[in-house]
């Protein structure tokens, strides 16, 4: 008696389990997936604000935050018109400010250098051709022209720029290679000379 | 029956999850795959461009100019020569300058004489370590000193400090180096430039700093570093055929057998191998003894050629495989030279060969899976697919190494398998390379061709005579057909086999220990040391499947005054080999070569030479400035493929070389990988939903 009631609830429990199971995993998935999609769905918000945030900077010379807890301002708006792509640039080159748009890193002028994620802002990095033009607004004054001379891959720890070049340059830098999921030591730079 | 769950459906719950666990392992272990695939390479791409880490590019004129003098006495089969470095200080700084420099691999270093003024000074043989920090202590009082250290067996660096503004110091060193032989023909070469080393990865940073120095951008011209030369040839018969392949020469006959070869164009600069063949006007020798005495020591050189053998004679079906180097330092008329030197071994296969061909840069390629008959529809693949090679990126050999030494029938006595190797040889981890053929060679023989104006001659002789085989070296695209000619005649004759030495009536420690195969034309040199020079020594050898056997008389041996330095050379090159071949731990060798170095008064990787002025120079208090002198680019090197080899690969590149002068910066991370998890996630949902779909399915059902 006693056994066959556990045996009729033992099967419904097996029965159960795998439902379980897989509703589980399809969370599981769910959850993952939502995980990933914040990213890009971060990076695409927050340019919108960012936009704003640039027009007034530009009307009122001085940095406007994007939104009031912000640590980070606009400070330029970057374009590549062949593309067709534009991205408001942060300041200062923290991982935080990069979630939202390119960062300026800090370095000596006439060198400049931006930085963003080779999946959301800077992934039209890998269309870029020597030759293309890439039109720099800054917050403050006039916009500036710069020719794409050519890219180059270099870990992270194995940078350098010239101190003292001829002209102004630009430098875009992001993670190598494009397709890959796991962080690598490669980053990828494109050079970028005052017109 | 009381049990919890029934067997079947108990056994079909357990499969069911496992199939789901493994299903979900199968996505995170697929997702992880496709991830680090792209990830592994371009860790090497990077590596590739770090050619000249550290030390970077020259573009400026170096305060402290150089101009070398190389005085070289010929005497039967050894040559003696004595380099002059001249430092001439025309900054307003007190100086210190270090240059590096490359020797003959076989050469021995054994005197430094330092001239200052009306005054010279003699270096005296001392540890390494040792005679650096003699060196160190007289550069801090403002003494005079120069030193002398080997980097490699053929990469010496000179030092010299506290030379005051104005002021020209003058560094001579004298080594000497036997002659090479080869088919009857008798070749000097006086390397004259270090090619940039390629540094795989994994290298430790001091041990590439060693091997490397700045370049010098090529806007600064070729006046850097010139470089006279004067030959005084004695070989002992009437020398003929006097050919310089690189350089145009004058040649001026001295009493009798005598030439005096000099520079037709006077200084040259030092971006190309000096190379000077002869032969004998009479009969081609077969036989050279000389001996010298020492300290009670009597040490014997024997260089004994065999017959050349029948050439009618039907070569045994071969099995050979090629490796081509397509690296960045490749670049210019070296990649031209390797290809047309491969294309013309192409030619010359026959159907009843195998071949196979490998290219690596950074990365490789093996041509067919396993070695393929030589039919004319793959000769003619295989010559397409040489074509089409360019120079590009890192030089990782050893890899490209192992895969050529992984043979499919390695007991195929019938056969013979030889791997020909072109490559320029500029990497730095020569040790792998030849602890790799040492333990993986089996019945594979390895030729090296040198290709290019400055190929590393210490790895092709290693990698060559670890490997059993020979080594020639292709300089320009013209010299391919000839050389390549006598390589591959060299191959296809049968070779002198199983070659054994007694010595009857003395006791000679002979070296070296492992006799190797003897190709057409070459000789086997040998070196030994004994008590006394008396008796006959007896050389042996399988010729085809003839037996062969000389004898010489030890009396005969004519007095030669640098027996016993290269004797010591040589016993050094053994222990290195067995180094490598990881017979001796690295303190016993270490220990075993100082010995040899201190006992013979020569410069090995654990002695230098040290010449100290004994009264201070430099006034007390004014600073010292430290120069590194800066190389040409070996000629024929492609400047931009070795500088901007990554621009190429990524697109036309401008000239934003971050050269010297640069601001080092870390660049940050700069992947968010949404991607991964985004798949992944997608993933599971897929498999649950089918799952769920399935079930209920089934349970409508």
């Amino acid at each position: 008696m006693t056994a066959l009631a556990i045996r009729k609830g033992g099967r419904a429990f097996g029965r159960a389990l795998p439902t379980l199971a897989l509703a589980a995993l399809c969370l599981l998935g769910l959850s993952l997936m939502a995980r990933g999609a914040i990213v890009p769905a971060k990076a695409w918000a927050a340019q919108i604000l960012l936009e704003r945030a640039f027009e007034q900077s530009l009307a009122q010379h001085r940095p406007v935050k994007p939104w009031p807890w912000a640590d980070t301002a606009p400070v330029a708006r970057i374009a590549v018109p062949r593309l067709g792509v534009s991205a408001i640039v942060l300041s200062g080159g923290s991982g935080q400010a990069m979630a939202f748009g390119p960062t300026l890193m800090p370095t000596r002028p006439p060198v400049s250098i931006m930085a963003a994620h080779r999946d959301t802002h800077f992934a039209f990095l890998k269309d870029v051709r020597p030759g293309d033009m890439i039109e720099v607004q800054p917050i403050t004054g006039e916009t500036a022209r710069y020719r794409v001379a050519g890219a180059r891959i270099v870990r992270w720890d194995r940078f350098a720029y010239p101190a003292d070049p001829a002209r102004p340059l630009l430098a875009l830098t992001t993670c190598y290679p494009f397709g890959a999921t796991e962080h690598g030591p490669l980053r990828y730079v494109v050079w970028a000379e005052r017109e | 029956m009381p049990v919890l769950f029934p067997h079947r459906s108990r056994s079909r719950l357990l499969l069911g999850l496992s199939l789901l666990l493994g299903v979900v392992a199968l996505i995170f272990l697929t997702d992880r795959l496709t991830a680090s695939e792209p990830a592994v390479d371009p860790d090497e791409i990077g590596s590739g461009t770090l050619m000249l880490r550290g030390k970077g590019l020259a573009t400026a004129m170096p305060a402290m100019r150089l101009g070398t003098d190389m005085e070289v006495t010929v005497t039967g089969q050894t040559a003696r020569v004595r380099v002059t470095q001249a430092f001439r200080n025309t900054g307003d700084q007190w100086m210190e300058a270090t240059y590096l420099y490359p020797l003959p691999e076989d050469g021995a270093v054994d005197s430094l004489r330092m001239v200052v003024g009306q005054r010279i000074i003699i270096g005296h043989i001392k540890r390494r370590e040792e005679a650096r920090a003699i060196y160190e202590k007289a550069r801090e009082e403002g003494r005079k000193a120069g030193l002398v250290e080997s980097e490699r067996p053929n990469m010496f660096r000179n030092s010299v400090a506290n030379v005051g503004p104005g002021e020209t110091v003058l560094i001579a060193i004298e080594y000497q180096a036997p002659v090479r032989q080869l088919g009857g023909e008798f070749a000097l070469r006086l390397p004259l430039v270090v090619g940039p080393r390629y540094t795989p990865a994994q290298t430790p940073v001091e041990e590439a700093q060693a091997v490397d120095a700045p370049l010098a951008h090529p806007a600064l011209g070729k006046d850097l570093n010139p470089v006279s030369i004067t030959v005084h040839l004695a070989p002992g018969f009437e020398p003929a055929n006097l050919i310089s392949p690189y350089h145009r020469i004058a040649v001026e006959q001295e009493s009798g057998q005598g030439r005096i070869i000099r520079l037709a164009d006077g200084d040259v600069p030092a971006d190309r191998d000096f190379e000077l063949r002869w032969r004998s006007a009479s009969a081609d020798p077969t036989i050279g003894l000389f001996r010298q005495q020492v300290g009670g020591e009597a040490y014997l050189m024997a260089s004994i050629t065999p017959p050349a053998g029948e050439r009618k004679r039907q070569a045994p079906p071969r099995e050979m495989v090629f490796v081509i180097d397509n690296s960045g330092s490749m670049g210019g008329g070296s990649m031209e030279a390797a290809k047309q030197s491969l294309l013309y071994a192409l030619g010359t296969l026959r159907p009843q060969d195998r071949f196979n061909i490998i290219r690596f840069d950074d990365t490789m390629t093996r041509l067919f899976d396993d070695s393929v008959p030589a039919t004319a529809e793959q000769v003619a693949l295989a010559r397409r697919f040489t074509e089409g090679l360019e120079a590009n990126g890192g030089t990782e050999m050893l890899p490209a190494l192992e895969s050529a030494l992984i043979d499919s029938r390695p007991d195929d006595n019938r056969s013979v398998r030889q791997i020909v190797f072109l490559t320029d040889g500029d990497i730095s981890n020569e040790k792998e390379m030849t602890a790799a053929i040492a333990a993986k060679a089996g019945r594979s023989r390895i030729f090296m061709v040198g290709i290019g104006s400055a190929p590393n001659q210490y790895l092709m002789r290693r990698m060559a005579e670890a490997g059993r085989g020979t080594f020639t070296n292709v300089g320009t695209g013209k010299e391919v057909a000839a050389k390549m000619t006598a390589l591959l005649d060299r191959l296809a004759a049968p070779a002198v086999r199983d070659l054994e030495v007694t010595v009857e009536g003395a006791t000679l420690d002979m070296t070296p220990r492992k006799l190797p195969d003897l190709y057409a034309g070459e000789p086997l040199v040998l070196l030994g040391k004994g008590k006394a020079l008396s008796g006959k020594l007896t050389v042996t050898g399988t010729i085809g499947d003839k037996r062969w056997s000389r004898t010489v008389d030890l009396g005969d041996a004519q007095d030669s005054p640098s027996v016993a330095k290269l004797w010591a050379s040589r016993r050094i090159a053994d222990v290195e080999a067995a180094r490598w071949a990881g017979e001796t731990e690295d303190a016993a060798a270490d220990e075993a070569i100082a010995r040899l170095g201190l006992a013979y008064g020569i410069v090995t990787s654990q002695t230098s030479l040290v010449a100290i002025d004994e009264t201070p120079d430099r006034p007390e208090g004014t600073p010292l400035q430290r120069e590194e002198l800066p190389l040409l680019l070996p000629a024929g090197w492609d400047f931009d493929v070795l500088f901007h080899g990554q621009e190429a690969r990524a697109g036309q590149g401008g000239d934003m070389q971050p050269a010297e002068q640069a601001e080092a910066m870390d660049l940050p991370e700069t992947a968010t990988g949404y991607m991964g998890p985004l798949s992944r996630g997608a993933a599971l949902l897929l498999v649950g939903l089918a799952g769920l779909a399935l079930r209920r399915r089934k349970a409508r059902a």
